[in-house]
């Protein structure tokens, strides 16, 4: 057991995951890459070759050389509408293929399908965000290895070090060609960006497009081309749209949540960030999304304009650049309608890979560009370490998503939430689970006001006005930390057993933390 | 005012942060079931907040307590409790 840069007691040898020795977190920058990238497998088609395309996944599958142990990766831009991870987990049982490691970006509820797959052993092992009913059998220990929990960033980056090795790529193709060419942005199940799936198409040894919008030869615009792609397996559906993409979104009403985004918005405004050329990330949460409401009205008011809106896109960041607040958007996942037509018609719409959005092992993730990242959390503790992962049961219900990422990219990064999630407080003295370390965690705002990180004096310097406004107050983290326990009152401990269905990788690869199954 | 004894009573409401209390009659002593989100990590002090709700009201034994809970504070459940008990007792409407 040894302890990490996070304050984590870490197994030295972590069974299904492997050894951690040397490859404990040590802080958020301190690891850098030696060495050059791991590679695909060489293949060449040859003109008038054999067609790339098949009459069904199962087809695909076979043709694919898809063996017993093998890994398998998905995109999740589907999200709780794709078809196409349980069609390929259940044509590979059908042949049975079994002991696979699946490399999902992330899983939803739509896949509990697979959850007989997994106790039957065709899935032995997943890598990757698990949400709803699969996180819930895992953090119940129903999987016999540990799901490896990586971000947005930390996914390509394992990828291209050679960390995480995909034998074959599945990707959801809502339109393609019989060349291999994909595009997200047409078909019945179009999906906007297709940004996760770069990186697979790149490294995988054999890449599938799934697709159910075969058009002719040559499709654009193409995301990703058919240089990559050794398969196209035709489909009646690949997803159900009103999975794929929500309705509207629309900035909370509730009005606690809007005197938090309230807040949140005073401190932006008076950090030195608020000039000519701002850049964001706020996702699609509630809260977020109004703090940009509130810095639309500042900076209407105060006459300046930013540069660019990154990350998850919603049609509140589409209407935001249509009014000239934003001069462009980078999108590696479109959440909503709005946001899927955007991408498709405006070129100032760019859509952007993994890699681009958030890996630290490139030269230069977009995430470095960032001012301003206003993010979520279920859990803050006293030295600012952020959890996304686990709920207040100790259960795993959440992925990394750009979470770690945004908040090591941005030069001011808020996490803004009510103090109680019903009674459960938000603030606690240590957080169950360490997703993103209070090293790269600027301040935290809650209805009570502004908390700003210690470490942070340039920015407590700016914020000085607020004490004599009195309009946000500033409220230091042990007295936050003491309201907390005292309105939520005395909690139980979460029982945990020693045995580890989790393991949080930081950006770099590091292990940040573990989960452990919860004792009944 | 005369009490009024009937079998069940109950106060609250399954919004969030509120909680909805049943008090009855029980052959086995005080009773206490807790179900709903904060029951985890919060039963002890819930368990306390009902009894010394309900001694402070000079409430006898006989009771059983069923709180379905979406994550109210002490104060809210205590109140609840304290109005759940007065309608079982025939002291409240």
């Amino acid at each position: 057991m040894e302890i990490n840069a996070a304050k984590r007691k870490i197994p030295s040898r972590i069974e299904g995951y492997g050894e951690t020795s040397g490859k404990l977190y040590e802080g958020a920058f301190a690891r850098a890459p030696s060495g050059y990238r791991a590679g695909p497998r060489m293949r060449a088609a040859v003109p008038n070759g054999k067609s790339k395309v098949t009459g069904s996944i199962k087809e695909a599958v076979i043709a694919s050389g898809l063996k017993s142990g093998m890994t398998v990766s998905f995109h999740h831009h589907l999200r709780n509408g794709d078809f196409v991870v349980n069609e390929v987990i259940r044509a590979c049982a059908e042949l049975g293929i079994g002991g696979l490691t699946i490399f999902p970006t992330a899983l939803f509820d739509v896949h509990k399908a697979i959850i007989p797959c997994i106790q039957s052993g065709v899935v032995a092992k997943i890598m990757g965000s698990v949400n709803g009913a699969i996180g819930k059998l895992v953090s119940e220990g129903k999987l016999d290895t540990p799901v490896v929990l990586r971000g947005h960033g930390g996914r390509p980056r394992a990828v291209m070090s050679g960390d995480a090795r995909i034998d074959v790529a599945f990707i959801a193709a809502p339109t393609a060609d019989r060349a291999g060419n994909i595009s997200g942005r047409t078909g019945k199940s179009a999906c906007g960006s297709i940004g996760y799936a770069f990186t697979d198409a790149e490294y995988a040894d054999v890449v599938v497009a799934v697709t159910d919008n075969l058009r002719s030869f040559p499709i654009s615009p193409v995301s990703i081309p058919g240089v990559y792609v050794d398969l196209v397996a035709v489909t009646d559906s690949i997803g159900d749209p009103a999975g794929i993409v929500s309705g509207t979104t629309r900035v909370t009403r509730d009005p606690l949540r809007l005197l938090i985004a309230s807040h949140a918005s005073k401190l932006i405004e008076a950090s030195p960030y608020f000039t000519d050329g701002i850049s964001f990330q706020t996702g699609a949460g509630g809260i977020p999304l109004a703090v940009t409401a509130f810095m639309k009205e500042a900076m209407k008011r105060r006459g300046i304009t930013g540069s660019f809106g990154l990350g998850g896109i919603t049609g509140y960041f589409v209407d935001l650049m249509r009014e000239g607040l934003v001069r462009k958007l980078m999108d590696v996942q479109s959440f909503d309608l709005e946001a899927v037509n955007s991408i498709s018609a405006d070129p100032n719409h760019i859509e952007i890979s993994a890699d681009w959005y958030a890996n630290p092992w490139n030269r230069g993730a977009a995430v470095n560009m960032l001012d301003i990242a206003v993010l979520g959390a279920t859990e803050v503790d006293v030295d600012f370490n952020a959890n996304v992962n686990t709920e207040a049961d100790g259960a795993l219900l959440h992925g990394i998503g750009g979470h770690q990422d945004a908040a090591a990219g941005a030069k001011l990064t808020i996490i803004a939430q009510p103090l109680l999630r019903g009674r459960v407080p938000c603030v606690v003295e240590r957080a169950h689970t360490v997703t993103t370390p209070g090293e790269v965690v600027d301040a935290l705002v809650t209805e009570f006001g502004v908390t700003i990180n210690p470490r942070r004096r340039d920015l407590l310097d700016a914020v000085a006005d607020f004490a004599i406004s009195k309009q946000t107050p500033l409220v230091p983290m042990d007295e936050l930390a003491a309201r907390a326990r005292e309105m939520s009152g005395p909690m139980e401990p979460i029982r945990v057993t020693d045995r580890i269905v989790a393991v949080a990788e930081w950006r770099d690869g590091t292990v940040i933390d573990v989960v452990r199954q919860i004792e009944r | 005012m005369e009490a009024n004894a009937i079998k069940t009573a109950r106060a609250g409401t399954l919004e969030s942060m509120d909680c909805l209390v049943a008090v009855a009659d029980s052959d086995a002593g005080r009773v206490i079931e807790i179900s709903g989100a904060s029951a985890v990590r919060f039963k002890s002090s819930m368990e306390k907040t009902i009894n010394d709700t309900l001694d402070a009201l000079g409430a006898g034994e006989r009771l059983r307590i069923s709180v379905r809970d979406n994550g109210a504070l002490g104060v809210v459940l205590g109140a609840r409790v304290e109005t759940a008990y007065k309608r079982y007792a025939g002291l409240a409407e």
